[in-house]
């Protein structure tokens, strides 16, 4: 079905840490959050020539405000790319970050593009609600009792999806220890160490014995979410949130956070003209919409469709980035397709290591290349998420 | 002499009462620095700042807002003793030891400015021996100042002053406490446990002692010793499990050690229960259980007899409580006495020995009998204080029948009642209360800061109490107002309208009185005042009287009502003097919407606001939702993003869950009052100040500001975001299908109804949107079986 006239490749991917919602990013804005890590990835490629960049397509969810205006673009001139480079902020909500990797990827699968870089960003520090800087919904959602669902809030749609898919509160507690567990042995073992670039935050504090501002720098390199002291006795004992009899607590949920992520990519071509070796092949991306009240179960047809366009068998993962939005959605899409859980999130997920919505695609990307980049056993990766409003992505690669 | 300032407060100790104290002052914009040590490990100031994260969880809250907190800093001894030079007050409330205090007045003195209040809070230590302990130069600074828990809801604080302490000093702070802290200050005497935890622990061993006496249940004496008698829902032993047992031990203990000569010394300790309770680690409340445990949702209390805990009955014999509803209390006393049933002679044992207690030591422990039974009453929530109880039910013939029953060897003590009681037929009078230290009838207090409580609480038998028949004169009335003038309201300029109706509930005929008064003001006044003599200001709409309206489906007569109510709120607001709302207690419903369209609201602390219609299926429409549409429309206008919704989605809340403000504070908060209103902490000079808020208005030239011409509305873009809200709270379960209707109908209200948004409307498009949601409730069987549910339980139905 492919009309591609050639291949991409990943060269480069890298990361900032993950940082809690008004944790050690409470201050940085996510312009500047994307233009660190757009620097740091050309970075990672030295040879190549800046100018030959044809795009930067960043995912952001919230593309307003603070994170508004065309964020690529003014990311991309803060890192300092050459003015001729243009940018292009795309959103499919939680998959932006993938969605932008992978369009990055389809400008040069079709020839269009030699070189090119996706990315994500997102600072939930500076959206005041969940819904951006002024919610607000269509009143003919009202109208249809089957247009409700547009309205309901995530966690609902994640207790819908708990519900359907038997999926219990001792489950959900259970999978969300795990994520933290292993997002506590990643850290201690370095393991995010090569993915990650940290980030120099400029704090400016006032002091207040010489009424001078203090400008001080503190280094963030470690992502701020998972708890070493996480426990089930802890997680039992928080409320459902989202409904009277429900399962599903701020424990068991992704976090809320800020960070971003950059992937270069190139085609064979200038893979040969700067001599850069690749990390993967990028093998397909695939979208599917589900019931917006079951939004979380996204991924179960997303999958099975990006391997069925890229003939792998669903055995063949070796390394699955499952987002973890909600671990009863988690749970249900690791069921439902029958998933190995030993090869999802080997190092834990969004309810330990965060979730900055349009971030998390790239930010998961920059893993499951560094993951390849260390195994040489790994040949299939994925990165796959379901999304708001009733979606699901999933991103496919292959180690070269 | 110049004003004198408490700027800061030092708080010595972060104890329960210490951290309480620094919260109430910080709840009084007066701040705090709160000391105690430093801790061993960790941070240095770990033990304060834990001292106060426990303030944040307290229920009911120290705090009057939860921000509060910022305005008490944590301190400790090692770090920053020098900082108590800042502070104008400092107030010791460490653990009650003679030792410990000691050392620390001498490791502080030297930092206490010249000029500050050094006081302790101490509940029982001799406030002589603990002033040796000050340097010569700190004593005429040095006095007890005993507050009671809770401080911020107990009124009580008892003032003690030391040999030497001067006498201005001991003025300037009762000003402080009175005023800026609201408490009721009583003058106490240097003698163990002050006066009323002397009286009051004395009254509750007097009531252990017939307990066991008269073998009864610990439920069943608490069913007698509660309100049925004119004291708190946690009468006696609940009360001693919310005190704690141990603390209550512990102050037995004071009377054991300090008041060896006192001819009820034998009864000065803990029974044997009690002790074997806290040897268990029983403590009460904070060990969750004491002489009650609970076991899930059933309450055990403890059995001396089975030695373990059983369910909890207290019933109390049909007799008795008959007994109990005559309204004349000489007849009641003299049939409790009479009578043979056990729970009979149990009350009557427990007055007769606090009775003979009191008249015993009254020479002692305080400067008069008033002292005694103001005491009672705000420290330990008392109806009335056992000598105008005793006054109330003749003072002769209950003189001697304790007399006799002394006689009879049935008394506690067998002390002989002092002559005085004999040769006088009452202690509350003219020219005042009685001391048994001087023999003369005391007056009140001429401290200037008295004026200010124009009708103060007054005891049985006190001239001076508050008649809402006769006091003042009246202007007009009618059924269920009345419009009337203070006795020296010079120059007959601000009339006060008080409510008759039962907690001053809003029906027809009140809403006639308010429009009338209002008129009346206009035509002869300066301004008005909306004052209840006592709590609640009013409780809202009177869905008594409305229900045979309901009854009858006269939904025409229904909403004649709600425009009535309507145009009372709109007389109120475009009133041409100023119309002040003195509130104190609840105001809800139509009660707060009286409060929103005033002029401006003088609040007591004590406030708890709430739009509650929710809880019987309707929403505000006596002008509540159109007052936020146009208080939020205004402020969207001065926002770049033109968005009303930040501030109506948390009133719709408010609104949609009828969450009701803990304190006026609160009330601000959550937008049922406007910052330019009024907080004071002292309910009793709540008129005063509203009274001198009116004129101070009216001396401004006032005019009622000008309708809005045109109120930009959210329209059905915000009622969409309300909605959403809804909808997921409903898909969640956490509402019913009605409490669905009763929100949207709400929501649509606030949001001036189904217009575009940044429509343009007037006040009356906003009120006949309101009422016409309102009228649509009520046709609803729902709402219908809601208000009847409130009328026959006085709770709410959420079907």
């Amino acid at each position: 079905m492919s009309k591609q006239i050639q291949d991409a490749y990943i060269v480069a991917a890298t990361r900032t840490p993950v940082a809690k919602r008004r944790g050690a990013f409470r201050n940085v804005r996510p312009d500047d959050m994307l233009a660190h890590v757009i620097r740091s990835v050309v970075a990672r490629a030295p040879e190549l020539d800046l100018h030959e960049i044809r795009d930067v397509i960043v995912g952001c969810a919230m593309p307003e405000a603070e994170q508004g205006m065309n964020v690529a673009r003014i990311g991309l001139l803060l890192a300092g790319l050459p003015d001729t480079v243009p940018g292009i902020t795309i959103n499919r909500f939680c998959s932006s970050g993938v969605n932008a990797v992978a369009d990055a990827a389809k400008a040069i699968q079709l020839g269009e593009a030699d070189v090119m870089i996706g990315a994500g960003t997102e600072s939930m520090t500076v959206m005041p609600q969940m819904m951006g800087n002024k919610v607000s919904m269509n009143p003919a959602v009202f109208e249809k009792d089957e247009n409700l669902a547009i309205a309901y809030g995530m966690g609902l749609t994640a207790e819908r999806v708990a519900t359907q898919y038997k999926v219990s509160r001792e489950d959900q507690d259970a999978f969300a220890m795990a994520s933290h567990q292993k997002a506590v042995a990643a850290i201690a073992a370095g393991a995010f160490r090569d993915e990650i670039t940290p980030y120099a935050v400029m704090d400016h504090l006032p002091d207040f014995a010489t009424s001078t501002v203090r400008v001080a720098e503190r280094l963030v390199d470690t992502d701020e979410g998972p708890r070493p002291d996480s426990s089930l006795e802890a997680l039992a004992k928080l409320r459902p949130v989202f409904a009277a009899k429900g399962s599903v607590t701020a424990g068991n949920s992704s976090q809320m956070s800020d960070g971003a992520a950059a992937v270069l990519l190139m085609s064979e071509a200038a893979l040969k003209r700067y001599n850069l070796a690749p990390i993967a092949r990028y093998r397909g991306y695939a979208v599917a919409g589900v019931p917006p009240e079951v939004m979380g179960i996204g991924p179960v047809e997303a999958i099975p469709r990006v391997l069925k366009q890229a003939g792998v068998s669903q055995d063949a993962l070796d390394w699955v980035e499952l987002n973890e939005a909600f671990a009863a959605q988690a749970l249900a899409v690791i069921r439902t397709l029958g998933l190995d859980p030993a090869k999802v999130n080997p190092q834990g997920g969004a309810i330990a290591l965060g979730h900055p919505l349009g971030a998390t695609g790239a930010i998961r990307t920059a893993t499951l290349m560094s993951a390849m980049q260390r195994d040489p056993k790994l040949k299939y990766g994925m990165v796959t998420m379901c999304i708001g409003t009733g979606m699901g992505a999933a991103g496919l690669f292959e180690r070269v | 002499m110049s004003k004198f300032r408490i700027r800061k407060v030092a708080v010595l100790g972060a104890g329960v009462m210490g951290a309480q104290i620094a919260a109430h002052c910080a709840n009084a914009e007066v701040p705090v620095i709160l000391f105690d040590l430093p801790a061993k490990d960790g941070k240095p100031n770990g033990i304060v700042q834990k001292a106060i994260d426990g303030l944040k969880k307290l229920e009911p809250s120290p705090l009057a807002t939860s921000d509060r907190v910022q305005y008490i800093e944590a301190a400790n001894y090692d770090q920053h003793i020098a900082r108590l030079a800042e502070c104008d007050l400092i107030i010791e409330a460490i653990a009650e030891k003679m030792e410990w205090k000691l050392d620390l007045y001498k490791r502080v003195a030297p930092h206490v400015r010249a000029d500050a209040i050094f006081a302790t809070n101490t509940s029982g230590l001799s406030i002589n021996a603990l002033s040796e302990g000050c340097p010569d130069s700190l004593r005429p600074r040095f006095c007890g100042v005993h507050f009671f828990n809770p401080p911020r809801y107990m009124t009580l604080v008892e003032l003690i002053p030391c040999r030497g302490t001067d006498a201005t000093l001991l003025d300037q702070l009762e000003e402080f406490l009175t005023t800026t802290l609201g408490k009721g200050v009583v003058r106490a005497l240097d003698t163990p446990n002050f006066v009323a935890n002397r009286v009051g622990v004395f009254s509750m061993l007097a009531v252990m002692h017939h307990t066991e006496r008269l073998g009864l249940g610990f439920d069943e004496v608490d069913a007698l010793t509660g309100p049925l008698i004119g004291r708190p829902k946690s009468a006696t032993y609940r009360t001693a499990d919310v005190v704690g047992l141990d603390t209550l031990s512990h102050v037995i203990k004071t009377m054991t050690d300090n008041l060896r000569e006192d001819p009820w010394h034998k009864h000065y300790q803990a029974p044997a229960w009690l002790s074997a309770l806290i040897s268990k680690g029983a403590l009460g409340q904070k060990t969750k259980a004491g002489v009650y445990r609970k076991d899930g949702k059933q309450i055990k209390v403890i059995d001396l007899a089975k030695q373990d805990y059983r369910d909890s009955a207290g019933e109390v014999a049909p007799e008795i409580a008959a007994i109990l509803k005559n309204k004349n209390p000489a007849e009641r006393f003299a049939q409790l006495r009479a009578s043979t049933h056990p729970q009979a002679q149990f009350l009557w044992s427990i007055f007769r020995d606090v009775f003979h207690y009191v008249a015993f030591h009254l020479a002692h422990i305080a400067h008069n009998a008033r002292d005694v039974d103001l005491a009672m009453r705000w420290g330990f929530g008392w109806a009335q204080g056992p000598f105008e109880t005793w006054q109330a039910a003749g003072w002769k013939q209950i003189a001697e029948a304790v007399r006799d029953e002394i006689a009879a060897g049935k008394g506690m003590s067998d002390a002989t009642l002092p002559a005085w009681v004999f040769t006088h037929d009452r202690v509350h009078g003219e020219p005042g209360s009685f001391s048994a230290k001087s023999g003369l009838f005391e007056p009140r207090s001429t401290l200037p800061v008295y004026q200010r409580q124009l009708f103060p609480e007054r005891v049985f038998g006190e001239s001076g109490e508050f008649s809402l028949q006769h006091t003042g004169k009246t202007v007009w009335e009618n059924d269920e107002v009345r419009l009337w003038t203070l006795p020296d309201d010079d120059g007959k300029r601000v009339p006060v309208l008080s409510f008759k109706s039962q907690m001053c509930a809003v029906g027809p005929v009140v809403l006639d009185g308010i429009i009338e008064a209002v008129q009346r003001a206009e035509a002869d006044y300066d301004g008005l005042v909306i004052w209840q003599p006592k709590a609640p200001f009013s409780v809202g709409a009177n869905l008594k009287q409305i229900r045979p309206v309901l009854e009858a489906g006269d939904f025409v007569g229904l909403e004649k009502i709600v425009a009535r109510f309507q145009e009372m709120s709109q007389t109120i607001k475009y009133s041409q003097v100023p119309v002040i709302a003195a509130v104190n207690g609840m105001a809800l419903g139509g009660g707060c919407e009286i409060v929103m369209h005033s002029t401006r609201a003088v609040c007591a602390l004590e406030s708890y606001m709430g739009l509650v219609e929710a809880g019987v299926g309707l929403i505000p429409a006596g002008g509540g939702c159109k007052e936020f549409a146009i208080r939020t429309g205004a402020l969207a206008a001065q926002t770049a993003s033109n968005d009303a919704m930040i501030w109506l989605q948390n009133i719709f809340q408010t609104i949609a869950m009828a969450n009701v403000s803990k304190s006026a504070k609160q009330a601000k908060e959550l937008f049922l009052l406007r910052e330019s209103d009024t907080v004071i902490f002292n309910p009793q000079e709540l008129l005063y100040v509203a009274r001198k808020t009116a004129l101070g208005i009216a001396a401004a030239g006032y005019r009622p500001k000008l309708a809005p011409a045109g109120v930009p509305v959210t329209g059905r873009a915000g009622i969409a975001v309300l909605e959403m809200m809804l909808v997921n709270m409903h898909a969640g379960g956490m509402i019913s299908d009605h409490d669905y209707r009763v929100s949207k109908a709400a929501a649509t209200a606030l949001c001036g109804g189904e217009v575009d948004a940044g429509t343009l409307v007037s006040e009356k498009w906003l009120l006949d949107v309101e009422r016409a949601q309102f009228v649509d409730l009520l046709r609803t069987e729902e709402t219908k079986t809601r208000l009847i549910h409130m009328l026959e339980t006085g709770k709410p139905l959420r079907n």
